[in-house]
């Protein structure tokens, strides 16, 4: 690389950086503006916005709604994909590649496409719209993440570790339970912080397949209809800040696992 | 020396087939109780699919394996009184090595106290006292071996397989291991079934060695048997290293055999195997029992020769004696390194117990 070429890449690069963070910025700055226009300049600072967003009882039940629809999505994909991956791993058998196929299509359909899909099917097996056809839709989407990662990670454990655990007196049930799961944790606690983070996030099928009890996703865009305000601004900033602390470790831990085995 | 004692072990005349390869082929064999027995052979010979038979992981085609009296064939690894020592050691990485080694007492379903005092007793025997709470990765490699070796004696096995356990340690760890191990075998009187590439090992620790090539046992006694009196060129070439004369029958009085090679008349024994008169045979003669002499020997079987190339190896010398009128009528001979700088290069005799001169089979 001559010496122009790096200095060309390092601007590329923190051009990057700057675009990816000036906007965060932004957002994060504008929710301690005591005005309620957003922009600049800024005459004075406030908490006000965050202390009226720990006081809205629509907004706090609207996060229960949307960390429980996360967790019994990531619950259901992570034991749907684990199952696939298993099933799928070391077998060889006919059709295989079609099956493996079919699992990991849900997660390249385009996510209007697939709301409307299954909005259609919830309707026509009887499923209301609201928390569990959600569920369900975000379910469908997540399994292929956890059945790709969970197969990557089974595919780097050593045959003998199971014919050990069979040797010793371990029928095949025990010897997953036992020995495979303990030796997936980094891949499942992996797997299992972007699922959540998935389901949290996704505004498309939960819009299609919500009833009248919006995730925060669907609040956040009902409350920019009715105009730009700062509290979207802290609330955006509290989503970012725990979302950045439960990626970065779960990094840290899968990381510590990984070096562990 | 089977037959009085108590077979554990009865391979049945079992074939395995991996598609058109056959793996074994009808192997039959007694196995007993207390001993140490070595599959011995290249990599492809079919020892490490016994071994896997054995430990239920392989079922055969064809034939029955009968483990204490009872046919264990079609029985799962976790039915059977079978305990692995593998070759990774596939110790399990999210436990502690107490727990390992607790892993199989678990599912026998033992009590905790109990479980507690048969790991505790393991532990102390293996001198891993002080690693219970450490995990596989904390450990070195002969830690970890004895870990697996621990781990596998535990649930009081009737048969222990051990599958190249010590391919992972380096040269010098694993003379060390070799005699540790013949030890653990001594003091817990199981029986091991032993696999392995490599004969330095298979001499070292078994009571019993069954050399196999291609499927079959090519020969199986004791490590002096094979190695003294191999009975194949495939034996005689895998197990140390040997001169081997190809020649003609001249002669046989009782168990001494004349073999005309290359016009030389040199002596040896079939060890009760009886060449016929004109025959060409192959013989086996190891590179320590060529004894050198300066001098022309009063005894009758020495020849004389002429050294063509000197190996210095350390404690010995390695020397290419070449005693006929052909050129490819070449003998080697190991000597103290002392003793070869005495000889000298041009003129020097050698001789050999006739026994040592060993007539192949085939």
């Amino acid at each position: 690389m001559t010496r122009n070429t790096r200095i060309l890449m390092s601007v590329i690069y923190w051009a990057f950086i700057v675009y990816l963070f000036v906007p965060l910025a932004l957002m994060v700055t504008m929710g301690f503006k005591d005005s309620k226009f957003i922009g600049f300049p800024i005459r004075s600072w406030t908490l006000d916005w965050y202390t009226a967003v720990i006081q809205d009882t629509e907004v706090l039940s609207v996060f229960g709604y949307s960390m429980t629809i996360a967790i019994s999505t990531t619950i259901l994909s992570l034991i749907i994909g684990t199952w696939i991956a298993v099933f799928l791993g070391p077998n060889k058998f006919r059709g295989k590649a079609i099956i493996f196929a079919l699992a990991c299509l849900p997660a390249v359909i385009p996510g209007i496409i697939s709301a409307i899909a299954l909005r259609i099917f919830a309707r026509l097996i009887d499923i209301e719209p609201g928390m569990f056809a959600i569920i369900l839709g975000h379910t469908v989407h997540n399994v292929p993440f956890v059945a790709l990662v969970v197969m990557a990670r089974l595919s780097t454990q050593p045959k003998s570790h199971i014919e050990a655990a069979r040797d010793l007196g371990a029928d095949s049930i025990v010897a997953f339970f036992r020995v495979t799961l303990p030796y997936l944790k980094p891949a499942l606690i992996g797997a299992g912080i972007f699922c959540m983070l998935l389901s949290f996030d996704d505004f498309v099928r939960a819009f299609f397949l919500g009833g009248y009890q919006p995730t925060l996703p669907v609040l956040i865009f009902a409350k920019l209809r009715s105009g730009m305000s700062p509290e979207i601004n802290a609330i955006s900033t509290i989503v970012l800040i725990m979302t950045a602390i439960l990626g970065l470790w779960a990094e840290r831990s899968m990381r510590r696992l990984n070096k562990g085995s | 020396m089977t037959g009085e004692k108590d077979t554990i072990v009865h391979i049945d005349n079992i074939t395995k087939r991996f598609g058109n390869v056959v793996a074994v082929d009808r192997l039959d064999m007694k196995i007993v109780a207390g001993e140490f027995v070595t599959f011995l052979g290249p990599s492809g010979c079919g020892k490490s699919t016994t071994l896997r038979m054995l430990g239920g992981f392989e079922t055969p085609d064809e034939g029955r394996i009968v483990l204490d009296g009872v046919d264990v064939t079609r029985q799962p690894p976790n039915r059977r009184d079978v305990n692995m020592v593998f070759q990774d050691y596939a110790l399990f990485p999210h436990m502690s090595v107490g727990q390992n080694v607790s892993f199989g007492l678990e599912l026998k379903g033992q009590s905790r106290p109990e479980i507690e005092r048969r790991m505790t007793e393991l532990l102390d025997f293996l001198q891993l006292s002080g690693f219970r709470d450490r995990t596989p990765d904390q450990l070195s490699g002969g830690q970890r071996q004895r870990v697996a070796l621990a781990r596998a004696l535990a649930p009081d096995p009737k048969l222990l397989l051990l599958d190249e356990p010590l391919g992972a340690l380096d040269a010098k760890l694993r003379g060390q291991v070799q005699i540790e191990l013949k030890d653990i075998q001594k003091r817990t009187g199981k029986t091991f079934f032993f696999v392995t590439h490599d004969q330095e090992e298979a001499l070292t620790m078994s009571d019993r060695i069954v050399v196999m090539n291609a499927g079959r046992v090519e020969q199986a006694g004791t490590p002096e048997d094979l190695y003294f009196r191999p009975e194949s060129r495939f034996v005689a070439e895998f197990i140390g290293e040997t001169n081997l004369i190809n020649g003609t029958v001249r002669g046989i009085d009782d168990d001494r055999v004349v073999i005309d090679w290359n016009g030389l008349d040199i002596r040896g024994s079939g060890h009760g195997h009886r060449p016929g008169e004109g025959d060409n045979v192959t013989a086996s003669l190891r590179l320590e029992n060529v004894v050198c002499h300066p001098k022309k020997p009063s005894r009758e079987n020495a020849i004389e020769g002429r050294i063509v190339s000197k190996l210095f190896k350390g404690s010995r010398t390695s020397l290419d004696i070449r005693v006929g009128e052909k050129e490819d009528t070449v003998i080697r001979a190991y000597m103290d390194a002392g003793n070869a700088a005495q000889i000298s290069d041009d003129q020097l005799w050698i001789s050999w117990e006739p026994e040592r001169l060993t007539v192949l089979r085939d």
